[in-house]
């Protein structure tokens, strides 16, 4: 067996992305494995009939088996270093025939004492997309090899003082291709014969003085003598 | 609306031993295949004391606690919303694990569907020396009974 490659935490970015983790597409049998291993016979699981009578239209996946990939996700990412922390807020129901996708994305990294820890924002989607479990970790790794094999040695941690803290810039050019610019709706026309369209302040002007909102009333009449 | 005099209700400390074959049978079926959960040479040369458990595996410990019964739930159903475990070293087989649940929090929120009843459980779990192993934090949603057969 191939010695896994480590990962440090000075290796490692904010914005990182984790190899995506593709399961499997789910069925009854997935399900009633899980169950069994987990010993959660919660009827919505693996009683077709109960699921239907709870107003499900039939049995879906236990919460769990996706958290459980999720966990599956971080711990094959950090190898040897260790995941402190796990959350899962289960967002859509996951049912038979979903095929899951865990994703996550390094938010954050500090070093608390002798500690390096690295937060990751997880989450699993399924076939269409579609968000089905988000959550958070914490896990925890060494700085680097040294730190590493001081620490097996017994000796103390290693302190790096000067983590690298991304420019503003450096961040703008790793964020800006993922914020996704949401289509403009489509203009509107005014109908061919409608009178031209006012201002938003001549608007304001044609409503009752008791409804314009104090402050613009306000600032207009600061405004008014600059415009002789 | 539960009985919120719930709030605070804490279990006896149950011990659930860690046994090879269900670590073996939990990974199995979140389709792990990391032989550190399943050949315990593979564990071994990872440092680890016995099989490692995957993350979520304390989700299968048993407090003295039955959910169902505390909250006089009859037939209504349980739904699984958040949950959250924090560990304080890695969970493996041979380890022997005291579980102490706590009922957290007894609510009522608004659902999509009109107010429903959410409950909030934490574990503890500590070794057979006292030392924290790990905590957990569940929130379940309460659903109405099903409609009879």
């Amino acid at each position: 067996m191939a010695v896994a490659r480590k990962l440090y935490y000075e290796n490692v970015r904010v914005g990182d992305e984790l190899q995506p983790l593709l399961k499997p597409a789910i069925d009854r049998v997935t399900i009633a494995r899980y169950a069994g291993a987990s010993e959660d016979y919660n009827p919505n699981h693996v009683d077709e009939d109960y699921a239907r009578r709870s107003g499900f239209p039939g049995v879906f996946a236990h919460g769990m088996l996706a958290m459980g990939y999720l966990g599956q996700l971080c711990a094959e990412w950090v190898r040897a270093g260790q995941v402190k922390r796990l959350q899962a807020r289960f967002v859509k129901i996951i049912w038979p025939g979903d095929q899951l996708t865990c994703r996550g994305r390094v938010t954050d990294k500090r070093r608390e004492g002798g500690e390096y820890y690295v937060d990751l924002e997880i989450w699993v989607e399924n076939q269409k997309g579609e968000l089905v479990v988000k959550g958070q970790s914490t896990t925890r790794l060494f700085h680097s090899p040294e730190d590493e094999d001081r620490q097996r040695r017994g000796l103390s941690p290693l302190i790096v003082e000067d983590d690298h803290r991304p420019s503003l810039v450096e961040v703008f050019e790793r964020e800006l291709p993922r914020i996704e610019v949401p289509p403009r709706p489509a203009a509107r026309l005014p109908p061919r014969n409608a009178k031209p369209r006012l201002g938003l302040d001549d608007d304001e002007d044609a409503l009752p003085a008791a409804k314009k909102p104090p402050t613009r009333t306000a600032a207009k009449t600061v405004k008014a003598p600059k415009k002789k | 609306m539960l009985d919120k005099a719930l709030i605070g209700r804490r279990s006896e400390p149950v011990v659930n031993e860690v046994e090879k074959g269900a670590v073996r049978r939990f990974a199995a079926a979140l389709g792990i295949t990391d032989e550190v959960h399943f050949d315990e040479r593979a564990a071994e040369a990872a440092g680890l004391r016995g099989l490692l458990a995957p993350l979520t595996f304390p989700a299968t410990f048993r407090s003295s606690i039955e959910l169902r019964e505390a909250l006089a739930l009859g037939q209504r159903g349980l739904l699984h919303a958040d949950q959250s475990f924090e560990y304080f070293r890695p969970i493996c087989a041979g380890d022997r694990i005291q579980v102490v649940a706590v009922i957290a929090e007894v609510a009522e929120r608004p659902g999509a569907t009109g107010p429903m009843d959410v409950v909030v459980v934490e574990d503890e779990g500590r070794d057979e020396q006292g030392n924290l192993v790990y905590r957990a934090r569940k929130t379940m949603i309460v659903r109405p009974a099903p409609r009879e057969a």
